[in-house]
């Protein structure tokens, strides 16, 4: 089974260790290497990329690493790839720029 | 665990055995570099903010002269430039080390200016081949660590692969400089929360919230986040951020470096973790670090960045397997293990430590091997400064 990495037990979000395919459950696992939970992607998500792992709503706080990264644009589903067309910094903000495209 | 290295007049000691070649501006930089040109050990290095750049390039570049890297320094000038040759040269001769000067001006032009540097080097080189080395303990080692081309793997595994590294290296007494002041928006607490008190926690707010006032300037389009990050699934400047200050591990940070026109201090004696002001744009970077006295940089890199310095070398670290996989002739410590299961942090921590001593007693890096020598010298918009009211003094 395919890998994400939950780095605290606070995380509301994994982020992927290899590419994993939508609708094919996959492992959350901790930095002990120990399974979190066996969650299933709602789409592709790139390798390197984040998924969640619980219920994020509307602005609402994104974490990692047990701290906040940004706050939710819209509700995100658990499964649900999290990244710049969701999720908002709370601090600076990049230019609307090509990046900001939904996957 | 001890390495073997050069000991300068001023006592301090250098992994390496640089001859300088430095020009005070860009415009004398082509003789600086025909000078050095088939010298062993000798290289040129300029910086490019015209010949008043202003004190923040002034007091670099005579940091990088004085740096334990650098065994003697030949300063070039026009002659008519606002930063002399001179003034530069006469604060780097006080760590006692060769240093000389020569304007082109005053020599009569090229043919005479390259002719005269050509014999200033060939007793340089003399001199530093009678240099021995020395059997010195890691606690002489100040080691820089800085992050770029970054993708999520910097946070999961090649960044605190380093910190264990770190915490290692202040153990047996070293030190480390992290640069990373935009790079740590977001991660403001869990910095201020290792200061080694209420002065220094201070300073580490200051330090960082001058840094997000220069780069959200209402209007202004400033990209901070590379189109590398962001495919590589770095949504937020906090993300990147909590992902980078991994690498400086987890002990007490003892200060924040200052970095400003008035001064640039130097890591005491001593040991522990420093916070230096400054940019997070690499190769720039590494010029303060060098500048400060780092005699090397550990370089975390995802996506796989190839470059290095013309004064510390530079030893690349991916947590990325892929990258590793791809770019392995240019990257010195595979980190990757970490995501595909196969060996624990500590395993990569001990692995770079040991990386660290061969490469202070000389071993070269793959980017050295392959010749990669970048210098570049960062400077702050004094007018910016002005208009943003940034107090610049962090004390």
């Amino acid at each position: 089974m395919k890998r994400a990495l939950m780095m605290n037990l606070k995380d509301n979000v994994a982020t992927a260790l290899e590419k994993l395919e939508g609708g094919v459950p996959a492992m959350v696992i901790l930095p002990s290497q120990e399974v979190f939970k066996e969650l299933t992607p709602v789409k592709a998500i790139p390798s390197g990329h984040k998924l969640a792992v619980k219920r994020i709503r509307k602005d609402n706080q994104v974490l990692k690493y047990g701290q906040v990264i940004g706050n939710a644009t819209q509700d995100i589903r658990p499964g649900d790839h999290v990244h710049v067309h969701n999720v908002m910094s709370n601090r600076m903000q990049m230019p609307e720029v090509w990046y900001r495209e939904e996957d | 665990m001890n390495f073997f290295g050069y000991e300068r007049p001023d006592g301090s000691i250098g992994i390496r055995n640089i001859i300088l070649v430095m020009s005070a501006a860009d415009c004398s930089e082509p003789v600086a570099r025909m000078i050095a040109e088939g010298v062993e050990g000798a290289k040129s290095i300029t910086q490019h903010y015209g010949c008043i750049p202003g004190e923040m390039v002034a007091n670099t570049l005579i940091g990088v002269g004085e740096n334990p890297n650098v065994a003697a320094v030949l300063l070039v000038g026009m002659g008519c430039e606002g930063m002399p040759a001179s003034a530069l040269g006469k604060v780097i001769k006080k760590t006692g080390k060769p240093v000389e000067w020569i304007s082109i001006q005053e020599l009569g032009g090229t043919e005479n200016t390259v002719s005269k540097g050509k014999q200033i080097l060939k007793d340089f080189s003399e001199n530093v081949s009678g240099l021995k080395q020395l059997e010195f303990e890691a606690s002489e080692l100040i080691v820089g660590v800085k992050c770029g081309g970054s993708d999520t793997s910097n946070g999961l595994a090649g960044n605190p692969a380093v910190g264990v590294f770190v915490d290692m290296l202040v153990d047996a007494g070293g030190s480390a400089i992290m640069m990373e002041p935009i790079e740590a928006v977001g991660a403001e607490d869990p910095l201020a929360a290792r200061a080694v008190n209420e002065a220094v926690r201070e300073k580490i707010y200051k330090m960082i919230g001058n840094e997000e006032k220069r780069w959200s300037v209402p209007g202004a389009q400033m990209e901070f986040m590379c189109k590398g990050n962001v495919e590589g699934g770095l949504t937020t400047i906090e993300e990147k951020s909590m992902g980078a200050i991994h690498k400086s591990g987890n002990r007490t940070i003892v200060d924040v470096l200052e970095n400003t026109d008035r001064r640039l201090e130097k890591v005491p004696k001593g040991g522990g973790v420093y916070l230096q002001d400054g940019t997070h744009m690499e190769p720039m970077a590494m010029s303060f670090m060098a500048a400060a006295g780092a005699h090397m940089v550990l370089f975390v890199t995802g996506c796989g960045g190839t470059f290095g310095h013309a004064i510390v070398p530079f030893i690349k670290v991916t947590g990325n397997p892929d990258t590793y996989r791809r770019m392995s002739h240019d990257m010195d410590i595979n980190a990757g293990t970490i995501l595909t299961g196969e060996e624990s942090m500590e395993s990569v921590g001990k692995r770079i430590f040991n990386k660290v001593i061969d490469v202070a007693s000389g071993k070269f890096t793959l980017g050295e091997r392959l010749g990669y020598d970048n210098f570049s010298v960062f400077r702050q918009d004094p007018r910016l400064e002005v208009l943003l009211r940034i107090n610049k003094s962090l004390a």
